[in-house]
C-alpha cells in the first residue's frame, strides 16, 4: 500500500501538481448486533482504497479509487490533477499550507488486548447475557445491544516528505432497552445513547461493566412508562457527563471549527457565531469553564500521531477561565487567524473522502466536589440522564436537548424519575449560567461516534471527557407545554 | 458498472460457494461534487468504489462479510469469513430461507450525460451560480453533485445487483445530480436547490438568482414573538418533516412494536382528508430502484389515502408475520430497523407557493428547515430550526425577513392543518408540494 501512495504522489507530481498527498488505508470492521434474543447482525468488514489530494494553481483537487493496480492509481492521479485545474478555472485565492516538517513515523493507538482475535463466539455470548438480563424485565419491548470494532491502517505520503504510518484500533458497545405503551414510547442506554467507544482492544470491553447494568436499564425504561412528565418552566439543571459531551460538541465544538467560521460549511453544515473579532474576547461561558481540545488524550477516539494534513497531534484551550480563545484548524486556513502552524485538526472518514477540518478531543475540565456534593448545595433541581435527541441551529446558538430521564432533585436528594426531559437555551447564556462542575473523580471520557459534516458527508468519531455539572434557570419541558 | 460485468461478479460469486445457500449484494459506483463557499471552488472530489457484501445461510444461521476486494481471491476470502460469522452463532427461529427469482419493473433512470459530466462542466455551471453573488455583492455557497450508481449521501452503499443461489438476479443503475447554492450577506441567507436523475435541468444561474433574491429579502429581519402560526412550507421543509416522519412511523417493524402513530390505526382516520401519502420509486421525479436489499420488487404503496391509515411498508420478516406479501421496503437480513419507505410522494395541488402565499393574511413562509430531530415519537413532534428565508406574509404578500425560530411541531397535528398545497416537486429525497398550514408551533427565537 505504501509503494502506491508513492506512485500517486509522485504522478500527481509529474501531471502539475505543487502539492500532493496520498492515503492509503486498509480498514477492518466487525459489527454485531442481537435483538431480542437473536442476532440482529453480524458483518465482518474490510475495506481499501487510495484518496490523493493535490494543489494545482494554487486550487483543491480530490480524488479516490479501490482499483489498487498500477494503472488504476496513475488514472487516479491524474484525476485529482484534473479535478484540481478545473477548481483553478474559477476565480480564487490561492491555498497557502501553514509550514510543517515532513514527518516521518510510525504510531499505533494502545491496543492490549486485539478485538480481532478474540473469537465471536465469546463476543456473542456477552450480548445474549446482557440481552437476558434486560429480557428478564417484564414490559420491555426491545432489548438490544451490539459491540463494535474497527481498526485503520494508514499510510500518508506527501510531496513535502511526509511518510507516516498510523495504526488505530477502537472498540465500543452498548445496549438500549425499549418499553411501550400505546401513547408512549421509553428508552434507557448504556454507557450512553449509541454505545460508548475507546480507542483500546478488547480489554475495554471486558472493564465494562455491561450485564451488571442491564437489568437496571431495563427496569428504568419500564418506570418511565408511568413517570411524571417533566414540567415545564424555569430550573437548575445538572447534566451528567455524557449529556454534557453532547452538549459540548454541539455548542463548543462545531462553532470553533475554523472552516465554519469562515463560511466553507455555509450551504449545509452552516457558519458559526463564533466570527474572529471574538477570540480573546467573548465571554463564551462563567469563569469556571475550561475547554481543552487535545489530540493527546490517552485512549480517545480523535487521538492520533498525526492528522490527514501530516500535522502532528497537540493539546491547547478553547475556552480559557471562560474566555473563547481558540479554534480548531488546518494547515490550509491557519493564517487567517494568524498562526503560522496548524493546530492538527484534519480529518477523513475513509480513504474515499477528502480530509476537512473534524473536531479533535474536546473537554470540560473538572471543577471539585463530587455529585452528591453537588445534589447537596443544589437544594431544588433536575438531574437530566442520557441523551436521547438533539438540534442546534446553523450558526450554533439556539439549541434544544432532550434527554432519556431526569431525577428531579429536592433538598439535594434524588425524589422522583420524571420523563421526556427537554431542556433549551442560547449557547454563550447557557454555558455563562454554569456554576459547579464536579472534579476529577467524576470526570470521565465520553463520546460521539455518528458526528456528520460536509458533502459528501462524512462521520466522524470524537471523545470528550466531562464530569457532572449545573447550569442556572433553563428553560426546560420545551416541546410537552400543552 | 454495467449490467453483465456485475453479473458476472455475483456469478463468480455463487459458484465459489460450492452450493452453500448465498445470497450476494454488489454497491457503488461513483460520486462527483464540486463544492464552493465565498465565492471559489473549496473542494471538489470524485471517488471510484465498490463493495461487495456476501451472506450465507446455514438452516437457520446466517452471517455476513462485506468487502471491496473483487478478484477471485477477493470474494473467496469474503465467502470464508461469511461462512465464519454464520457458523459461530445460534440459531434464529424466524430465519427465512433466500427467495427465488423475481420480476422488476424497469425504471429508466439511467442518464448517460449525468454518467459522464466532468468536473470542467461542474465548474463551469458552478462559475455562473458565483457569478450571480458576486453580481449582488453577496457569498455563494454550494455543491453540485453527480453520481452514477448507490453511493448515498454519507459514503453508505446501497444495492446496485443483487443475485443468490436460488437464481434470484437483481439489477438497477441509475444517476443523480444535485445542485444546492446559498447566498450570504453576513447573518441573512437564501437558499435554492434542484435534484433530479439528470443534469439536463440544473440551472446554477437561475437557482442562485433564487437565493440571492431570498438572502436580499432576509436583511434586517424583524423579531416576531415565538408562538402558533399560520405558515407556508416550501416544498423543501416539508420533505425534511416527512422524511423524519418515515423514519420513525412507516416502516411495518415500528408499527408491529408499537413504536409508530400508524400502531393500532390501520384503518383509521389520522390526517386531514387532504392528505394521501405514498411510497412510490416509480414516481417520475423519483426514479428509485425497483427492488430492495433482499432483492424483492419494490411495490408502490399508499401509506395514507385521504387521511386514513392504509399500510406499512414491509420486508419479507415483517410481512410473514403478518401472513402477507413484503412490499419490497427491506434493509440488508438480518438487521433490526425493519424496513423502510424511501421514496414518498404526497399528493399536492395545482399552483405555486406564491398562490399559497396569496392566501395568507398574516403568517410565515419557511424556505427550510435544519437539524430535524424527534422529541416524541408516537406523536412525530419534531423540533427543528428554520432556516435561510423566513419571511412576514401579511395580506397576501411577503414582507419582510424573521429572526429565525426554532418549532416543536406534531408532524400528524400538521397534517391535519394544511389548507392548501401547492403542485409536487422533487426536494430532498421526497416528492411533495408546499403546504399552507395553521397553527404550526414556533416555540422560541434565536439571534439572527
Amino acid at each position: 500500500m505504501k509503494d502506491l501512495a508513492r506512485l500517486a504522489i509522485d504522478t500527481a507530481q509529474a501531471r502539475g501538481a505543487s502539492y500532493a498527498d496520498a492515503r492509503a488505508i486498509e480498514l477492518t470492521r466487525e459489527d454485531i448486533q442481537v435483538k431480542n434474543g437473536e442476532v440482529g447482525g453480524l458483518d465482518l468488514g474490510a475495506s481499501a482504497g487510495i484518496g490523493v489530494r493535490v494543489l494545482v494553481q494554487g486550487a483543491w483537487g480530490f480524488s479516490a479509487t479501490d482499483d489498487l493496480t498500477k494503472d488504476g492509481i496513475e488514472r487516479c492521479a491524474a484525476s485529482a490533477v484534473s479535478i484540481g485545474r478545473a477548481s483553478a478555472s474559477l476565480e480564487h485565492d490561492a491555498v497557502r499550507l501553514a509550514p510543517e516538517p515532513g514527518h516521518r513515523a510510525v504510531w499505533a493507538s494502545q491496543c492490549a488486548k486485539d478485538p480481532f482475535q478474540v473469537s465471536l463466539e465469546t463476543k456473542l455470548d456477552l450480548l445474549f447475557r446482557i440481552d437476558s438480563e434486560m429480557r428478564a424485565v417484564q414490559g420491555v419491548k426491545n432489548a438490544e445491544s451490539f459491540l463494535s470494532f474497527q481498526r485503520k491502517h494508514q499510510y500518508f505520503l506527501s510531496t513535502e516528505g511526509a511518510d507516516i504510518e498510523q495504526t488505530l484500533t477502537r472498540s465500543g458497545g452498548g445496549f438500549s432497552a425499549t418499553a411501550v405503551s400505546p401513547d408512549d414510547v421509553q428508552r434507557r442506554s448504556f454507557p450512553q445513547a449509541e454505545g460508548f467507544h475507546q480507542a483500546l482492544g478488547y480489554e475495554f470491553i471486558e472493564a465494562t461493566p455491561y450485564v451488571q447494568n442491564a437489568r437496571r436499564i431495563a427496569e428504568e425504561s419500564v418506570a418511565l412508562l408511568t413517570a411524571e412528565q417533566c414540567p415545564a418552566g424555569e430550573r437548575d439543571i445538572i447534566l451528567e457527563g455524557s449529556q454534557l459531551a453532547l452538549q459540548i460538541h454541539e455548542s463548543v465544538g462545531h462553532p470553533t471549527e475554523l472552516d465554519r467560521v469562515l463560511g466553507m460549511e455555509a450551504n449545509y453544515a452552516g457558519t458559526s457565531f463564533l466570527t474572529l473579532e471574538k477570540q480573546g474576547k467573548l465571554q463564551f461561558g462563567s469563569r469556571l469553564v475550561n475547554l481543552v481540545a487535545d489530540a493527546t488524550l490517552p485512549h480517545a477516539l480523535a487521538t492520533f500521531g498525526f492528522d490527514d494534513d501530516g500535522v502532528q497531534a497537540q493539546r491547547w484551550p478553547i475556552v480559557r477561565d471562560g474566555l473563547f480563545v481558540g479554534y480548531l484548524t488546518s494547515r490550509e486556513l491557519a493564517h487567517r487567524v494568524g498562526e503560522d502552524r496548524s493546530k492538527g485538526c484534519v480529518r477523513s472518514d475513509g480513504w474515499f473522502h477528502i480530509p476537512m477540518i473534524r473536531m479533535v478531543n474536546l473537554s470540560l475540565m473538572p471543577g471539585s466536589g463530587s455529585l452528591e456534593d453537588l445534589l447537596a448545595d443544589t437544594g431544588d433541581g433536575l438531574l437530566m440522564e442520557t441523551n436521547r435527541s438533539w438540534s442546534i441551529d446553523q450558526l450554533r446558538y439556539n439549541f434544544q436537548f432532550k434527554t432519556e430521564l431526569a431525577w428531579e432533585i429536592r433538598k439535594g436528594k434524588r425524589v422522583r424519575m420524571l420523563k421526556n426531559p427537554t431542556y433549551q437555551g442560547i449557547t454563550t447564556g447557557f454555558w455563562n449560567s454554569c456554576d459547579f462542575i464536579c472534579g476529577p473523580e467524576e470526570w470521565k471520557p465520553w463520546g460521539v461516534t455518528n458526528c456528520g459534516k460536509g458533502q459528501p458527508g462524512q462521520v466522524a468519531e470524537i471523545t470528550h471527557g466531562a464530569a457532572p455539572a449545573r447550569f442556572r434557570k433553563v428553560t426546560v419541558g420545551v416541546g410537552y407545554e400543552d | 458498472m454495467q449490467k453483465q460485468e456485475a453479473k458476472a461478479i455475483l456469478d463468480r460469486a455463487i459458484s465459489l460457494a460450492r452450493g452453500a445457500e448465498i445470497e450476494v449484494m454488489l454497491g457503488g459506483g461513483t460520486d462527483a461534487l464540486t463544492r464552493f463557499a465565498n465565492n471559489e471552488i473549496t473542494q471538489n472530489v470524485e471517488e471510484r468504489r465498490y463493495l461487495l457484501s456476501v451472506r450465507i445461510l446455514q438452516g437457520k444461521r446466517t452471517g455476513r462479510a462485506t468487502g471491496n476486494d473483487l478478484s477471485e481471491k477477493g470474494i473467496a476470502r469474503l465467502i470464508e469469513r461469511a461462512a465464519e460469522a454464520t457458523r459461530h452463532q445460534p440459531e434464529i427461529p424466524d430465519l427465512l430461507p433466500l427467495p427465488g427469482p423475481q420480476r422488476y419493473r424497469q425504471v429508466d433512470a439511467l442518464d448517460p450525460e449525468t454518467e459522464s459530466l466532468g468536473a470542467d462542466a461542474r465548474a463551469r455551471e458552478v462559475g455562473k451560480a458565483v457569478a450571480r453573488c458576486r453580481e449582488a455583492g453577496l457569498e455563494g455557497a454550494g455543491i453540485y453533485e453527480v453520481r452514477a450508481g448507490t453511493i448515498g449521501d454519507y459514503g453508505e452503499i446501497g444495492p446496485l445487483a443483487i443475485a443468490n443461489s436460488r437464481g434470484l438476479f437483481a439489477y438497477h443503475m441509475g444517476t443523480s445530480a444535485e445542485f444546492l447554492v446559498s447566498a450570504l450577506d453576513g447573518m441573512a441567507s437564501g437558499w435554492a436547490g434542484y435534484e433530479s436523475h439528470s443534469v439536463r435541468g440544473v440551472d446554477g444561474s437561475a437557482l442562485s438568482k433564487r437565493a440571492v433574491e431570498k438572502a436580499a429579502r432576509s436583511r434586517g429581519p424583524k423579531a416576531w414573538d415565538p408562538g402558533r402560526y399560520t405558515v407556508v412550507l416550501e416544498p423543501a421543509a416539508v420533505a425534511d418533516l416527512l422524511q423524519d416522519m418515515s423514519w420513525i412511523s412507516f416502516g411495518a417493524l415500528l408499527v408491529q412494536e408499537g413504536r409508530s402513530f400508524l400502531s393500532g390505526k390501520i384503518g383509521q382516520k389520522v390526517m386531514g382528508e387532504n392528505i394521501t401519502l405514498s411510497d412510490d420509486p416509480f414516481h417520475p421525479l423519483h426514479r428509485g430502484s425497483p427492488f430492495d436489499a433482499e432483492g424483492m420488487p419494490t411495490v408502490p404503496t399508499t401509506i395514507l389515502s385521504r387521511g386514513v391509515a392504509k399500510s406499512a411498508v414491509y420486508d419479507r420478516q415483517t410481512a410473514a408475520k403478518e401472513g402477507r406479501e413484503s412490499t419490497g421496503h427491506g434493509l440488508p437480513v438480518p438487521n433490526t430497523y425493519g424496513p423502510i419507505a424511501r421514496h414518498l410522494v404526497l399528493e399536492g395541488g395545482t399552483g405555486g407557493v406564491e398562490d399559497l402565499i396569496r392566501r395568507v393574511d398574516r403568517g410565515l413562509l419557511v424556505t427550510r428547515v435544519w437539524y430535524t430531530n424527534v422529541v416524541d415519537p408516537k406523536t412525530v413532534t419534531l423540533t427543528g430550526m428554520t432556516r435561510d428565508g423566513l419571511f412576514a406574509i401579511e395580506k397576501g404578500k411577503v414582507t419582510h425577513g424573521v429572526r429565525n425560530f426554532r418549532f416543536n411541531q406534531s408532524v400528524v397535528e400538521m397534517l391535519n392543518q394544511v389548507e392548501a398545497m401547492s403542485a409536487q416537486e422533487a426536494a430532498g429525497g421526497v416528492v411533495c408540494p408546499g403546504l399552507l398550514v395553521h397553527g404550526f408551533q414556533m416555540s422560541s427565537a434565536t439571534e439572527f
